[in-house]
């Protein structure tokens, strides 16, 4: 059975992200949320409302990648410098079982951080008197997808480089890869006939982080939910991405020799 | 040797009453005075980074108050190119009275799907962030990004474009205690930043504009003379290393100067202020007309008088 496989390797997962204490940084950047949320009100509350919900989007958005990327990174090489592979490989499972499995785990410690920090951002929220919309719901379920293809470029990165380099690269792509699609789409009217057909290709080829990121739509005044089944086509983006990436990783991970 | 209790009491107690002092030996040994020549971080690597971190921070929040007018729909300028290609940018409404800024070079920064490659993944992201076409846009009350400026300024004391700004857009919504409250932010600014030419101008904007919904129905030429006075003489002092938009604001101040003396009927000041401006630009219109006019005026020859006009501030744009 493959999904108790899955789930013993991704319950491995958490219990070592327990262990190592990761969930305590997340509760330290949470009450720095909340500190800064106070601090605030020294301006008074009084129009604050737009203002401190971009701020809990950003604070949100920032946080959560910086943990999926960390927590992602590390899997794979920790299991190879502790040698605890030899026993996990010794057991009836794939190197491809591996990957999703930890991938599963390091999703759910993600997706454990982000709830953890959206819950404290809602109290910091609660204090400007910001209230709960279904745009700030959308919000985060299409974040929540979007941390999965974080974590799966993560630790399909992670098979290839060391930790570091890989979460280096992992930073690089999370917050440039925005910037570089938007350089694409500015640039391509002006670009010439020659150059034009490969702006499709590398659009295609990058990941599209700021897909997943509709926090502007929650902040700002009169936007109204997105159409559902515009966060159904995501789902199925992430879920075909991050089989891509998975099945990069494994192209290195299945001979490595560890 | 082993160090004596009360010792270590006694230096606490010391370097404790030492520090009630600080404040007032901080301008003693750090006063706020804008250098001519290296600053620190000029000159120090970790006072640069901590430097460039704040003016970069406060620059970038400068930029997301124009998210803020735009109910988060991104706009860019258009490149060089583009405006040599003939593209035009979306335009502001013709029903706002005061521009915050000039839109006809502005376009949103994601692009309509007829200018848009990436098909189906474009009209995902239009859907997702918050895009619309903005033809003839309006904009939010700027009085929302009134934290941005608080913060802004906190942040870069240095920053006086927030300082400027933030005290322009207090006056927006001309509430009761809009004026002083904006006095009292730019009287912040100045203390941050003594030797700026826009600080005092917009100092005297406040005491110069009228405000009917905020009760303040006349123009207080006086008080405005006051900055106005200040700021030339920086102004002059400072000639040759002032910035472009430390010219521009001097050249408003020279405006305003002129018609203060016109109306408290001290023509002779008029007559001298205007003549040291028209020197100081003699290529603009204005006060060359100014020079015209009090030249007439102290002559005791009648003549029309050109009208009491304070222009918007034209470091305001968002």
């Amino acid at each position: 059975m493959k999904i108790l496989t899955y789930k013993a390797l991704a319950r491995s997962v958490v219990l070592e992200s327990i262990r190592r204490k990761d969930l305590w940084v997340v509760a330290i950047l949470g009450f720095l949320i909340i500190l800064a949320s106070s601090a605030l009100g020294f301006f008074g509350f009084d129009g604050l409302q737009v203002f401190a919900k971009d701020l809990a989007v950003t604070v949100l958005g920032l946080f959560s990648t910086i943990i999926a990327i960390l927590t992602s990174c590390r899997l794979i090489p920790d299991e190879i410098k502790n040698r605890t592979l030899y026993p996990l490989l010794a057991r009836p499972i794939t190197r491809l079982d591996l990957l999703v499995g930890k991938l599963i785990g390091a999703v759910v410690v993600t997706w454990i951080s982000f709830l953890v920090l959206s819950a404290l951002t809602a109290v910091a929220l609660m204090v400007f008197q910001v209230k709960f919309e279904t745009i700030m719901l959308q919000y985060m379920i299409l974040k929540m997808i979007g941390l999965v293809l974080v974590c799966s470029v993560s630790l399909a990165l992670s098979t290839y480089l060391t930790p570091s380099a890989g979460a280096t690269m992992s930073f690089i792509f999370a917050f440039g890869c925005p910037m570089f699609v938007r350089a694409l789409t500015m640039g391509y009217e002006s670009a010439g006939p020659i150059s034009k057909p490969i702006f499709p290709v590398i659009n295609a080829l990058l990941p599209q982080f700021s897909l997943f990121d509709m926090g502007a739509r929650a902040v700002y005044p009169n936007w109204s939910p997105i159409p559902v089944w515009i966060i159904g086509f995501m789902l199925g983006y992430a879920v075909l991405y991050s089989s891509a990436m998975v099945g990069l990783g494994w192209l290195k991970f299945r001979k490595q020799a560890v | 040797m082993t160090m004596k209790p009360w010792f270590l009491g006694v230096s606490a107690l010391g370097a404790m009453s030492m520090g009630f002092f600080t404040k007032d030996i901080r301008p003693v040994v750090n006063p706020a005075i804008k250098q001519v020549g290296l600053h620190a971080h000029d000159t120090h690597a970790a006072t640069s980074l901590l430097g460039q971190f704040r003016t970069s921070l406060s620059a970038s929040l400068f930029l997301r108050a124009d998210l803020y007018l735009h109910n988060g729909v991104e706009m860019r300028p258009l490149s060089d190119a583009e405006v040599k290609a003939g593209k035009q940018g979306v335009g502001g409404s013709s029903a706002e009275k005061i521009k915050l800024h000039d839109d006809s070079k502005i376009i949103t920064v994601i692009p309509p799907s007829s200018h848009d490659f990436r098909g189906l993944l474009g009209n995902v992201e239009r859907s997702i962030t918050t895009y619309k076409n903005m033809t003839g846009h309006t904009h939010q009350t700027p009085t929302q990004t009134l934290p941005l400026f608080r913060l802004m300024t906190i942040l870069d004391p240095q920053f006086v474009q927030g300082w400027t700004t933030g005290g322009f857009i207090l006056l927006w919504d001309q509430k009761p205690g809009c004026l002083e409250k904006s006095i009292a932010f730019l009287q912040e600014g100045l203390r941050n930043n003594p030797k700026s030419i826009d600080i005092l101008t917009q100092i005297a904007y406040c005491h110069l504009k009228v405000l009917p919904k905020a009760n303040k129905l006349t123009r207080d030429y006086r008080a405005a003379l006051t900055y106005i006075v200040a700021a030339r003489e920086i102004g002059k002092d400072n000639f040759d290393i002032l910035t472009e938009q430390e010219l521009d604001a001097l050249k408003q101040n020279y405006w305003r100067m002129v018609i203060c003396f016109r109306e408290i009927n001290d023509y002779k000041q008029m007559l001298r202020a205007a003549r040291e401006g028209a020197a100081m630009y003699p290529d603009d219109a204005v006060l060359a007309r100014h020079v015209v006019e009090a030249e007439r005026l102290c002559a005791g020859k009648f003549t029309e008088v050109t009208p009491v006009i304070i222009s918007e501030p034209t470091d305001s744009d968002l």
